[in-house]
């Protein structure tokens, strides 16, 4: 066999596969009536073949992720951290409950991959109690971790079983401490993953870890200055076929989080040009603005019922717009990004194969000009070679 | 004794904070220090989180004004908070005021005890006159 130098990269999306070598890429429209395996190993069989198992590397966020469910004891302090933990850690369904309620809350019909019971400093104790342990009887769940005051622990561990224990989230001055929670739901994801039969066939191709792709991009940020002539503080809008992630640098929010951290994650499930979209539509629909926006764009609503190529871009510049307005609602969104502050908008993901430049920065005047009524122009940057995935995977 | 504190709302008079907290270590409480820009559920979440006892807001620039009338509607949703003791200080009003007004004002908001432009070291007397007289109170009854 002819080995080629250098790696392989892979990432198998909900809707596209990548593939990338050092100095070539493509990418594959998915076929859902194959395996992953099958499908990859047709369309890209002879590529994977020129490379041995140790130099190609795959990771996925085709497995859906890990459906969440935190109990917390305030929306500021507990809930928050470990919805930001989690979110970090490439989790995509986060519900929530707020201890003090837990009596009323509704019981979560589905299964649940993860529990996360957090809530008080370690000086506190007494928080969690009967109506804790009531409540968890009712539900169906795989796996359960305390992350909360040290005082109740024991109480938690005779109380509930199998629950995983691991040291407080919140320090005693009320800050947050991530990399056990991290490490701990990382590895879930990657049993997760590892689990799914469609993807423990690519162990087959790869000698290497399969990782989640959020966490491959959140791992990349740090860098991406180095890559592009990006502008901090920037976000990362990666737009894919069944959900939006965003990654902002931490100086774009004001909020009670203190962390090494220099950038998070946040996702909407929901909102995708293929598998979302549905869902995107109808989000569109429910926004004042967007008949504005389609005038502008110069269609009208019969774009949504059209499957054209025209369609795919309508809903991508759609999907833009609505992103930027979910971040600039206080009230709604678990963070308010300081919108006026960011200077670059790197996009990423299959919408800037679509996309063009000007595309791009068309909608967000539109959006700065009509929901902010400002001047203000952040520089858009394409990454269109999926460097920034590329930085992540390999590195 | 847990004492929760900061400064309410945007406003950033940091240099009072930096006193409070230092002032109320050296009077043996523990401190959780808020900081400046601190908003209402904020304050309420720490004390949740912390178990503290009081609660200790700063204002200076005139914002507790419109604060202070969602203090009750926003304790209400705690199940919890009903013995917190709730202090305010620093400059309750916007310009000039008088304090016959401002302290019975800030009373039916919800708080304890209400320090408009009063000395710290006054008003961190009043808060242990005022633990005090509750402590005895509780042991009478
Ligand atoms: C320094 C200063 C600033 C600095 C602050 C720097 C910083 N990061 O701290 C800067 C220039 C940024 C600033 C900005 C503004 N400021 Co200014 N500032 C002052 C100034 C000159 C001194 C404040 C200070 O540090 N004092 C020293 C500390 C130790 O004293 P203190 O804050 O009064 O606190 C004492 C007591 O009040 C008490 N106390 C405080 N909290 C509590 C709580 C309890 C429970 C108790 C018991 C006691 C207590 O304890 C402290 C020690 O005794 C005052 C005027 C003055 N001379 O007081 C104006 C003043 C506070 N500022 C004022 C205003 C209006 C503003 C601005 C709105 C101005 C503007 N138009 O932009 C902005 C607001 C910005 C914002 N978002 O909050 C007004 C507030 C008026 C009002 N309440 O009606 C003041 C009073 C000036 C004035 N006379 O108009 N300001």
């Amino acid at each position: 066999m002819n080995m080629s130098k250098g790696k392989l990269l892979i990432d198998v999306g909900s809707t596209y596969f990548k593939v990338c070598t050092q100095d070539h890429l493509e990418q594959h429209f998915r076929n859902f009536n194959k395996s992953i395996h099958d499908d990859l190993t047709q369309k890209c069989g002879a590529i994977i073949d020129k490379f041995d198992k140790q130099d190609i590397h795959i990771c996925s966020s085709a497995n859906g992720g890990l459906s969440t469910l935190i109990i917390g004891v305030t929306h500021t302090f507990s809930l928050k951290y470990a919805t930001n933990i989690a979110f970090n850690s490439g989790i995509n369904i986060i519900d929530t409950v707020l201890y003090q309620d837990i009596e009323e809350a509704s019981i979560p019909s589905d299964l649940i991959d993860v529990v996360i019971v957090v809530g008080g400093i370690n000086s506190r104790g007494d928080v969690f109690a009967e109506p804790l342990f009531n409540y968890l009887k009712g539900i169906d769940y795989s796996n359960i971790v305390y992350v909360g005051n040290e005082l109740d622990a024991e109480s938690i561990k005779a109380n509930i079983p199998n629950i995983a224990v691991l040291p407080n989230i919140i320090d005693d001055r009320l800050h947050i401490v991530e990399e056990e929670l991290k490490t701990y739901l990382t590895n879930l994801y990657q049993q997760d993953i590892m689990g799914k039969q469609d993807i423990k066939d690519l162990y087959d191709i790869t000698g290497n870890q399969i990782y989640s792709t959020p966490y491959i991009v959140n791992r990349t940020l740090p860098l991406v200055d180095a890559k592009f002539s990006v502008v901090n503080p920037f976000i990362l809008l990666d737009i894919g076929g069944a959900t939006t992630d965003i990654h902002y640098s931490k100086d774009l929010v004001e909020d009670n989080i203190v962390t090494e951290n220099e950038f998070d994650r946040l996702v909407f499930k929901k909102l995708g040009v293929y598998k979302s979209r549905e869902s995107l539509i109808f989000a569109a629909k429910s926004n004042e603005f967007v008949g504005e926006l389609l005038m502008h764009l110069n269609v009208t609503e019969n774009i949504f019922a059209d499957h054209s190529d025209k369609a795919t871009h309508i809903l991508m510049q759609l999907a833009i717009f609505l992103v930027l307005c979910k971040m600039s609602n206080y009230h709604q969104a678990y963070i308010n990004l300081k919108l006026l502050a960011i200077n670059s908008i790197v996009l990423t993901g299959g919408i800037t194969k679509v996309l063009s430049q000007e595309e791009v920065e068309d909608i967000i005047a539109f959006f700065y000009t009509k929901i902010l009524t400002s001047e203000h122009r952040p520089v858009t940057i394409m990454d269109t070679d999926y460097a920034i995935w590329t930085l992540g995977s390999a590195s | 004794m847990k004492v929760v504190t900061g400064v309410v709302g945007n406003d950033i008079h940091v240099v009072a904070n930096r006193l409070i907290d230092l002032s109320l270590q050296a009077r043996g409480y523990e401190v959780f220090n808020l900081g400046v820009n601190t908003y209402l559920e904020e304050f309420f979440d720490a004390a949740v989180e912390t178990g503290a006892e009081v609660l200790l807001i700063s204002s200076l620039n005139g914002e507790a004004e419109g604060w202070g009338r969602e203090v009750k509607s926003l304790k209400r949703e705690y199940k919890d908070l009903d013995d917190l003791i709730m202090v305010i200080g620093g400059n309750l009003t916007v310009g000039t005021g008088n304090a016959e007004e401002i302290v019975p004002k800030y009373k039916n908001y919800g708080f304890d005890i209400v320090c408009h432009q009063i000395d710290l070291n006054t008003g961190l007397d009043m808060l242990e006159e005022f633990i005090q007289q509750r402590d005895a109170g509780g042991q009478s009854k």
